[in-house]
């Protein structure tokens, strides 16, 4: 089943209604990553959500950051009621006001009526927000361009000589930036203290010089399986889910480097100045249950952040192969993970950012 | 009945004692790795709000004002309080650390006092807060002291509790800063305890288990360091790192010759104690504007010293130097901490560096930097501190590498063969050589070096005026059944000896002094047990008067039966202790 959001927008449930509500209190404006991501949400979320309230979810384009969160200057409006955001981005947001605070009693008890706190993994309910998935973010790379040896380390994005052809990355200083560090030796423990100097970014630096002339800048999430299906590039960075869609789905030639993915929380977060203040947080509390996390992780392979939801994990539709060993984890092949510090990328946006344009510009 | 309560009690007595020591190796164990934490987490919290931390001095990039201001004002207020702190509320009005620790177990006695030692503690918190050039491993071995010491205090009729205590204090805080506790357990014997007996033994190991298990397991404490790597892959470089090793000794010893030579010039000067640590913290500051890995203990810059080419050669040079430079002053002019942290940093420095010159002038392949960088490290940091054993074991601990072990290895016993014939066992041991404590020769030595023999000195003595004749001092030492008088006068000044046997030669009516023998020996406030002793075995006297050098004024006596039973006191208490079991 191919959706994208907007023709999920006007799927046989909204038909009736989507005009007459389109601008109506019960409408949630819920933002979108697009792809095959928003299409197992649709399935696991949107549609079973509204069906089961009534309440009409319009989809928004969402590419991260926080600058699309503030109201507009205009009207005081904003463009999302809820927003699914990386953690790094839920915890800024939260820092700049952006978004309401948390009740975590809201949050619905697992399927055994374990309460909440209890069920949902360490440091997974915020005080802006609630986790609902762990994604990765990692390597892939197009299996036909590489004839012998095939890439397998985080080093091997750096390599033109062993592996030449283009890189898709991430126009971000995010991600690249632990993986240059990994590339020389750093352990995972390591990364971050050594990236808060200028000698670490110099370092990373050195290592973005070798491939400086062979990289290809994305910034949607679904353009790196696209550019590396067209061949403009033989690597790419992008998302774990979108890798196994295009792997187990498509059936693409593509593979993934089981080295040094980036581990993090996907966050359900609500505008402050959202009118939908109830409607959200009904959302939330719906697509946060253990039997929807199930039913998500089940259609890609974003791990839950609800244990209850862990045995629940089924077979993946159509290809019925085992979800939990495509999980960004140990369980799914994956060594030297490396957990996102989320307090350090809110502290360092603009230290980042200034070094990132640095080297764009070529100074650094 | 008695004979089985005869049978019985030793192994009452021994369950006993294997329980309590137990018990307060687990107490010692708990407390110092609790505190050597809220020490470490107030340091670090202190580095990061006064912009010593990198990661926080990154924030103010921009903001070039603030940057400079915090980096000269910090040290500089900083230094203005520690030394406050030494001027007004340490006795001794310097940092405590290691050598106090050993001279306390080794002499068996109290040491400083408990205010003195957390003062001197809180100074070197705000030392290493403010980003001052020490380390911070001395500060933790004293408060491991300091919990020792305070346990060794109880009375629960255990032989040489205070100093199985402080040595389970100090296992305790080296387990707990390196997460390394056979290191600790290690080092409390190799530079505390210098003995390796059972009853220590047992709950030193338990003190540092505990506190392995608190920091690394319940509280994840971070490693100082961790490396990868892979195994040393070419043979020929076991011989560079034996010549780095020879040339880490040079480096240790002018290290430690540095801050000893420097130590002493400016405890000479008339600059007053308050205000010594606030020059060097603005020494510092304006050093740390260029080359601010110089702050702290610099863990960021250690750790990339073991990436291959994060610096470039002259760069490591640079730091290097500057390191050693500051290292000296602030540790010279009385900021507290210790040696060991800097030292880890110059050495590892040194390693890259010398790695790099390899690679450069060599033909030959060689694995990374990381065997160098390690290597370097516990080179130059094994000789300073007198421990190779815990050296080798940190590295062994931190990175459960056997390849590295092997290459540390080699690196320390060269560092240390050198180092010891040149300079001696440590930097410790060269401290409390000069404050007349010689480890030199081995405890036993020291003890009697170190012990005065105007200690033992007492007035169980006849005194005699120099006014009486001949007869009222006959008279006196007949009735007082002496062979021997001391002649002293109003102010106490020995005047001279008279015997009994002499006196009797002369004639009642005459003065004293027309008796006075000859004195063939006598000791001063500055004369040792172990001179004593020597000098007693080539004098056939009685009693030895102990006088003040500077004016003769008598201190007291002592008889050669009192040098020899002190001489062999300590050698049993040495012995027992030594061989002691539980």
């Amino acid at each position: 089943m191919k959706l994208s959001n907007r023709i999920f927008s006007i799927s046989f449930l909204f038909l009736l209604t989507v005009q007459a509500y389109a601008q109506d209190s019960r409408t949630l404006t819920v933002s979108s990553w697009g792809g095959a991501y928003e299409e197992a949400q649709s399935e696991a979320y949107f549609q079973p959500f509204v069906s089961f309230n009534g309440i009409i979810i319009n989809l928004e384009p969402y590419s991260g950051g926080v600058a699309s969160l503030k109201p507009s200057e205009e009207n005081g409006s904003v463009l999302f009621d809820v927003i699914d955001m990386t953690e790094s981005d839920a915890k800024e947001a939260c820092d700049l006001g952006l978004l309401t605070r948390f009740d975590h009693a809201m949050v619905a008890p697992s399927a055994e009526n374990e309460d909440a706190e209890d069920d949902f993994i360490e440091d997974s309910l915020f005080e802006c927000g609630v986790a609902h998935l762990e994604y990765a973010t990692v390597i892939g790379y197009n299996d036909r361009a590489f004839k012998d040896e095939k890439p397998s380390s985080v080093h091997d994005i750096f390599d033109i000589e062993r592996f030449p052809g283009k890189r898709a990355l991430r126009r971000e200083p995010k991600g690249i930036l632990e993986w240059a560090l990994l590339s020389y030796g750093v352990p995972v423990n390591q990364v971050y203290d050594l990236l808060s100097t200028e000698r670490g970014l110099r370092l990373v630096s050195r290592r973005l010089n070798q491939i400086r002339d062979h990289i290809v800048w994305w910034d949607s999430g679904d353009e790196p399986i696209k550019m590396l299906e067209s061949g403009e590039v033989v690597m790419a960075v992008g998302f774990n889910g979108r890798f196994f869609d295009a792997i187990v789905n498509q059936n693409l030639p593509l593979s993934i480097i089981y080295e040094g993915p980036l581990l993090e929380f996907g966050v359900w977060g609500v505008s402050k100045f959202s009118k939908q203040q109830e409607n959200a947080k009904k959302f939330i509390n719906y697509a946060t249950s253990t039997k929807r996390m199930a039913v998500f992780s089940s259609l890609i392979p974003y791990s839950p952040t609800r244990q209850s939801a862990w045995s629940r994990i089924g077979l993946h539709q159509g290809s019925n192969i085992s979800m939990i060993k495509h999980m960004p984890n140990e369980q799914g092949g994956y060594r030297n993970e490396i957990r996102i510090d989320s307090d350090w990328y809110a502290q360092t946006r603009s230290i980042r950012q200034h070094w990132f344009d640095r080297w764009l510009a070529g100074e650094s | 009945m008695d004979i089985k309560f005869k049978v019985r009690q030793p192994y009452l007595l021994m369950i006993y004692r294997i329980i309590t020591l137990s018990l307060i190796g687990t107490i010692i164990g708990i407390v110092v790795a609790l505190l050597a934490q809220v020490f470490l987490r107030t340091v670090r919290w202190m580095n990061d709000i006064l912009l010593v931390s990198p990661s926080t001095r990154i924030q103010f990039d921009d903001e070039l004002l603030i940057l400079i201001s915090a980096t000269i004002l910090v040290p500089t207020i900083g230094g203005l309080i520690v030394g406050l702190i030494f001027q007004y509320l340490v006795k001794a009005k310097r940092s405590l650390g290691p050598p106090d620790t050993i001279l306390m177990v080794q002499t068996d006695s109290s040491g400083e006092s408990m205010r003195s030692g957390i003062m001197s503690t809180i100074a070197a918190t705000i030392s290493l807060g403010v980003g001052a050039s020490v380390g911070q491993y001395g500060p933790l071995v004293y408060l491991g002291t300091i919990v020792g010491a305070a346990l060794g205090k109880l009375q629960i009729s255990i032989s040489n509790l205070q100093s199985i205590c402080i040595a389970s204090g100090v296992a305790a805080a080296i387990a707990a800063a390196f997460n390394a506790p056979i290191a600790g357990l290690v080092f409390a014997h190799e530079v505390i305890l210098r003995h390796y007996s059972m009853q220590a033994f047992a709950p030193t190991a338990v003190a540092a288990a505990v506190a392995y298990t608190i920091v690394d397991i319940i509280l994840e404490q971070p490693l100082l360091f961790s490396v990868q790597f892979e195994g040393v892959q070419y043979p020929y470089e076991y011989v560079f790192f034996g010549i780095l090793g020879i040339l880490c000794a040079f480096l240790a010893i002018a290290f430690a010759k540095g801050i000893m030579i420097a130590t002493a010039h400016v405890q000479k000067s008339n600059i007053p104690i308050f205000v010594r640590p606030m020059i060097a913290g603005f020494i510092l500051g304006i050093v740390a504007i260029k080359i601010p890995d110089v702050l702290g203990i610099g863990s960021t810059t250690l750790r990339f010293a073991t990436i291959d080419h994060a610096f470039e050669v002259n760069e490591l040079a640079l730091i290097l130097i500057a390191k050693f430079a500051v290292t000296i002053l602030c540790i010279s002019f009385g900021f507290a901490g210790g040696v060991f942290s800097p030292i880890l940093l110059i050495g590892i420095l040194f390693g890259a560096l010398y790695e790099s010159i390899i690679d450069l002038v060599v033909p030959l392949a060689i694995t990374s930097v990381v065997p160098y960088a390690i290597c370097g490290m516990m080179a130059a940091a094994s000789p300073v501190i007198g421990a190779p054993l815990a050296t080798i074991l940190i590295v062994f601990e931190l990175t459960h590498s056997y390849d590295l072990t092997i290459a540390s290895m080699v690196a320390v016993v060269f560092s240390n063969l050198v180092a010891y014939r040149i300079f001696g066992r440590s930097m410790y041991d060269a401290q409390l050589f000069n404050r007349g404590f010689d480890l030199s020769l081995g405890r036993s030595h020291a003890l009697a070096i170190y012990k005065k023999v105007s200690e033992i000195a007492h007035e169980n003595f006849l005194a005699l005026s120099p006014d009486e004749n001949i007869g009222e001092a006959i008279d006196k030492l007949e009735t007082g059944f002496h062979q021997t008088g001391i002649v002293v006068d109003e102010d106490d000044t020995f005047l001279g000896l008279v015997t009994l046997e002499k006196a009797s030669d002369f004639d009642s009516d005459q003065p004293i002094d027309v008796a006075y023998e000859s004195v063939p020996l006598t000791f001063s406030e500055e004369t040792n047990v172990a001179q004593a002793v020597e000098a007693c075995r080539f004098f056939n006297v009685d009693i030895v008067p102990v006088v003040e050098s500077e004016n003769q004024r008598l201190l007291g006596v002592v008889w050669p039966y009192d040098v020899m039973r002190t001489y062999l006191l300590n050698e049993r208490r040495l012995q027992a202790e030594e061989h002691e079991t539980l």
